[in-house]
């Protein structure tokens, strides 16, 4: 013990130092416990009281995050946490994403006239986005283990938090044993690591030289086993079983939720432990320990094929996009498997571009099934005819899902695909040819699902037309971000800049 | 803002104006959109006259005319360097006579879609959209932009059969959405490609520009598509998958044989205008796409599957003209004869000789044309009475003279009657093929000889549906009420088929008013394949 003592007032100033690095997440924190306070004692009061300032709080840290944006590899708390251009970058995506979930469910019918109201759903978002955060910087596995936890816990309450009916009762159950088992599978992969090299640093070089020096096949089991639990998030086939069934069941705004913010912290979290996998030659992924390239493009194989193929024959909408975005993280991970700027900027782009598409999709089948209580595709019969604004903004959404010009859904497929024919060009593997050219078939696949809501809606007559008022903030709200990829088309620098 | 930037703009301004303005003023749509086609033309007229003939352009970036380059997407992506995506128009003479035809045609479609009875608002915007969608295609000369182009021009095609067109309109309206779909995913594969071997010397980043694709010393020496690396891929050498990869999605627009299934459903699923434009110009966006990307950037691979290429287009022909014959629905023949007609285009294009490409400019302009008069005289019966089977209509000559007059214009300049458009131009498609055995050794004589049996078949599928149709004695199988409906041409639909037979005319006797302008162009391609 009195050996420690002299490094004691060293690591404290160490963190003390460390702290005005971390004021963006101090503010989550603050305002998590203000939206607590607020809803316990001034909510009958002020019913929107909690939702104005989780607002603020994530502007405020929006502002304080992008003060960071220039920033070079900085680690923070003795090197747990390395604060980087790219976590800067992952951190406003959850922004963006919190920003809209919040937006989301003040809107959103079932949240205003729950009794919970949603003071506590935000107290979680908040939570959440926490986790989110730390999830982006972490390089030590005990604080990718901590963080990947905290986010999971706050995702199973949201799933949960309306509890209306069996479904969502079952889908919180399911995502929550899931969940467990996958967390647990990955805990242990750790602590194996922990005992192969000594180190939980993933960027310490004893790290990657212990793994190196013994038997393969222990190595790569445990890497994997790691590996499950970031897939988990990631919802990749074949760890994929959860999300269809929770997507369908949980509340319309959670899914998208759940659907965008953790799958883009899963690849925050895969990219800081790919890292050490690069080959620093050729900038592809080494094959040394574990053929990460093999498994990786095996993963975004199946990934694409199961969720694109199983999509078409979807007829509840959630469970299309559920799918669909299986599907996406199966595309997305294309981009990962080159070590290079152009890479990471392509992934980037992309997950900004799905959040947007994706949170506008949900939103606006919201709407229609709050106002019409459709939930299923083929009941969209006529219904672009009447309700002309909102299909047609929905329908540049789907463009942009499937990748078509002149949206910037295309543009962001573009990204993805050059990064991933450059690692082919360097490599040359033939897998990852098979991949591309899958990942072309399923372009046209998903066109085809994708089109049937607009088939339906457009070419399709119905024999009783619905039809609502669009003066709605959800309609002006999905409106408005399809516009934005309509924008973003012609002005990619507008991104492009931050990137 | 640039002529060719207007050219293509234009429509969209008209389109945001017809969303915006309310629906009481439903009736002014189309005037709307016919001044907006009457104006391209009267653009697209200015830039013939004032179009340089002597310069080639094709793979010389300074021998483009109308140029207008803006940076658009600087995308720094670290190790690969920066995306270079350029806004990048201008015309040769390649692409010059397709801005007139476009005008033509959409102006001929925009007097079709008078009898669109129903959300009018939604059709012109789509209908200009799509306007836009081709002007763009033909004069975009940086990939990425053309590709841009080229995938808009789906939706909106896919949503105006959808939602005007037939009973099997849905079936129709996802094929064609699929099936071009599936050709241009794999080209954006290519489209990378080439962008990751391509260096512009100017500014050494990564390039999309068209013409520097061209040049072989702008190529990275050990990139993929290198010429002088060789590399393969799957076995294959990659220049020539690339063409293969290039040349199969355009020639599904085209379409040859055996990737034409879906242009007979589109086609008699869609209404008369979408018919026009999708016979009068997107089968010539295939056309052109192979002369302007397949054989100007990979000229070695176009020689190597010359044969190949002339022998698909031999069999569309005939494959074409044999099930023209076999039709008992007009409009279905006529979609069949188009595949027999675009055969003579790939059998032009195929013999890599002056004549033979001229011969397939020629014909693709003179088929745009014509095309767009048979749709247009077709849907003028089906307006009427609903009905096109052939053996429901016999006389009617007797009953519309100035309709047969039109058609029987239209039928004989169709299969190739001296003083036509189509005459000169599968004439010249032709003598290419045949001379191409001495000039450059591509294509065997036997297959010139194999397509003129073609012209044949064509006689005889037009005189045959002429004399069923509109000679003998006056039936139809609408008794009364079909007679009173089949009344003459209007004068709506004269100022339609008048500027369409002028032109057959006068390309017919006057080749040379569109070889002139773009023989400098054909030579510098010619001279690019063969070396």
């Amino acid at each position: 013990m009195d050996d420690l003592i002299p490094y004691i007032p060293l690591s404290i100033r160490d963190s003390l130092s460390s702290l005005p690095f971390l004021s963006a997440e101090l503010c989550l924190i603050m305002g998590f416990i203000i939206v607590i306070i607020a809803d316990l004692f001034f909510s009958k009061r002020f019913p929107q009281l909690s939702f104005i300032i989780v607002f603020i709080t994530l502007i405020v840290q929006i502002y304080l995050n992008a003060g960071f944006l220039k920033i070079d590899n900085t680690p923070l708390f003795g090197g747990m946490i390395i604060l980087n251009h790219l976590s800067v970058l992952f951190k406003l995506l959850f922004s963006l994403t919190s920003i809209l979930f919040v937006l989301f469910v003040r809107f959103n019918k079932a949240f205003q006239n729950h009794d919970k109201g949603f003071g506590d759903m935000f107290a979680i978002l908040l939570a959440v986005h926490l986790g989110l955060n730390i999830m982006a910087m972490s390089v030590n596995l005990l604080m990718v283990y901590l963080s990947l936890e905290m986010v999971s816990l706050g995702s199973y309450l949201m799933v949960g938090y309306l509890s209306a009916g069996k479904r969502q009762t079952e889908a919180a159950m399911k995502y929550a044993l899931f969940g467990a088992v996958c967390s647990a599978i990955m805990l242990y992969g750790i602590s194996l690591l922990y005992g192969f090299t000594g180190t939980l640093f993933v960027n310490d070089p004893s790290f990657i030289s212990g793994l190196k020096s013994i038997p393969p096949i222990s190595s790569g089991l445990a890497l994997l086993m790691v590996f499950i639990g970031i897939g988990f998030k990631l919802s990749l086939v074949p760890l994929h079983f959860w999300s269809p069934d929770v997507y369908e069941g949980a509340p319309t705004p959670v899914t998208a939720f759940l659907s965008t913010a953790p799958k883009i912290a899963g690849f925050a979290i895969l990219i800081n432990f790919l890292k050490i996998f690069y080959d620093q030659r050729s900038d592809g992924l080494s094959t040394s320990i574990l053929d990460w390239s093999f498994i990786l493009a095996c993963l975004a194989i199946l990934s694409m094929l199961l969720g694109n193929f199983v999509a078409i024959w979807q007829n509840n909408i959630k469970r299309m996009l559920a799918y669909s975005s299986i599907a996406h993280t199966g595309f997305m991970l294309m981009a990962l498997f080159i070590f290079s700027a152009g890479g990471f900027k392509a992934i980037i782009f992309y997950m900004t571009i799905y959040v947007i598409m994706n949170m506008a999709a949900f939103i606006m089948i919201d709407e229609i099934e709050e106002k019409t209580g459709m939930q299923y595709i083929d009941e969209l019969k006529g219904f672009g005819k009447q309700n002309s604004i909102l299909m047609i903004s929905l329908l540049i959404v789907l463009l942009s899902l499937t990748g078509l010009p002149p949206t910037v859904g295309f543009t962001a497929k573009f990204l993805v695909f050059s990064s991933a024919l450059q690692a082919y060009n360097s490599s040359g593997a033939t897998l990852l040819l098979i991949m591309i050219i899958i990942a072309s078939i399923s372009t046209v696949v998903s066109l085809f699902y994708y089109l049937k809501i607009p088939m339906n809606a457009f070419l399709r007559d119905s024999s009783n037309p619905v039809q609502f008022s669009i003066h709605s903030p959800k309609v002006y709200l999905g409106v408005f971000l399809a516009f934005l990829l309509l924008l973003l088309t012609i002005f990619p620098s507008l991104l492009e800049q931050i990137i | 803002m640039n002529l060719l930037s207007i050219l293509i703009f234009l429509p969209i301004a008209a389109a945001l104006l017809i969303l915006v303005l309310p629906s009481s003023f439903n009736h002014r749509f189309k005037q709307i959109s016919l001044s907006v086609s009457l104006i391209q033309f009267l653009l697209s007229l200015f830039i013939y006259t004032n179009f340089n003939q002597s310069i080639g352009g094709i793979s010389k970036e300074n021998e483009f005319q109308f140029v207008e380059k803006l940076s658009w997407i600087r995308l720094d992506l670290g190790s690969i360097g920066k995306l270079e995506i350029d806004y990048f128009l201008g015309i040769d003479g390649l692409s010059m006579p397709f801005l007139m035809l476009s005008a033509l045609v959409m102006f001929v479609a925009t007097l079709a879609s008078w009898e669109i009875k129903t959300n009018l608002k939604a059709y012109f915007s789509l209908f200009l959209l799509l306007n836009t969608a081709v002007m763009g295609v033909f004069c975009a000369l940086d990939f990425f932009l053309f590709y841009i182009f080229y995938e808009l021009m789906l939706l909106p095609l896919y949503f105006l059969i959808g939602m005007w067109g037939g009973v099997r309109r849905e079936y129709a309206a996802i094929k064609f959405f699929l099936y071009t779909l599936f050709g241009s995913v794999f080209m954006l594969l290519v489209i990378i490609g080439l962008y990751f071997s391509v260096l512009n010397p100017a500014t050494g980043n990564h390039t999309f520009n068209m013409i520097l694709m061209m040049s072989p010393e702008n190529y990275i020496s050990d990139s993929v598509f290198s010429a002088t690396a060789g590399q393969s891929i799957l076995g294959i050498s990659a220049r020539l998958l690339a063409f293969l990869v290039l040349f199969i999605a355009f020639a599904i627009k085209v379409p040859i044989v055996p990737l034409h299934t879906w242009l007979p459903d589109a086609h008699v699923e869609a209404p008369t205008p979408v018919s026009i434009i999708l016979a009068g110009l997107l089968l010539k966006v295939g056309g052109y796409g192979i002369l302007r990307v397949c054989f100007s950037i990979f000229p070695d691979s176009a020689s190597q599957s010359a044969w190949w290429i002339g022998l698909i287009g031999l069999i569309s022909i005939l494959y074409g003209a044999l099930n023209a014959l076999a039709q008992a629905d007009l409009k279905r023949l006529i979609a069949y004869s188009s595949i027999s007609h675009m055969g003579f285009v790939m059998l032009g294009i195929a013999s890599s000789t002056t004549e033979g490409i001229s011969g397939a400019m020629l014909q693709m302009i003179s088929h745009g044309a014509l095309s767009a008069m048979l749709f247009f005289l077709v849907g003028m019966i089906y307006s009427r009475v609903h009905d096109r089977e052939i053996s429901n209509f016999r006389g009617l000559a007797e009953l519309m003279p100035q309709f047969t007059f039109f058609v029987m214009i239209a039928f004989f300049a169709s299969l190739g009657l001296p003083g036509f458009s189509a005459f000169m131009a599968e004439a010249f498609a032709l003598i290419g093929a045949f001379t191409s055995e001495d000039v450059n050794g591509l294509l065997p004589r036997w297959m010139a000889i194999g397509a003129s049996v073609g012209i044949l078949l064509s006689a005889a599928y037009f005189l045959w549906t002429l004399q069923r149709m509109f000679f003998g004695q006056l039936y139809l199988n609408g008794g009364e009420s079909w007679k009173a409906r089949l009344v003459d041409v209007t004068i709506r639909e004269k100022f339609a088929l008048v500027p369409l037979a002028i032109l057959t005319f006068l390309l017919g006797i006057f080749p040379s008013l569109l070889f002139n302008k773009m023989n400098a162009s054909v030579l510098a391609l010619v001279q690019l394949i063969t070396g």
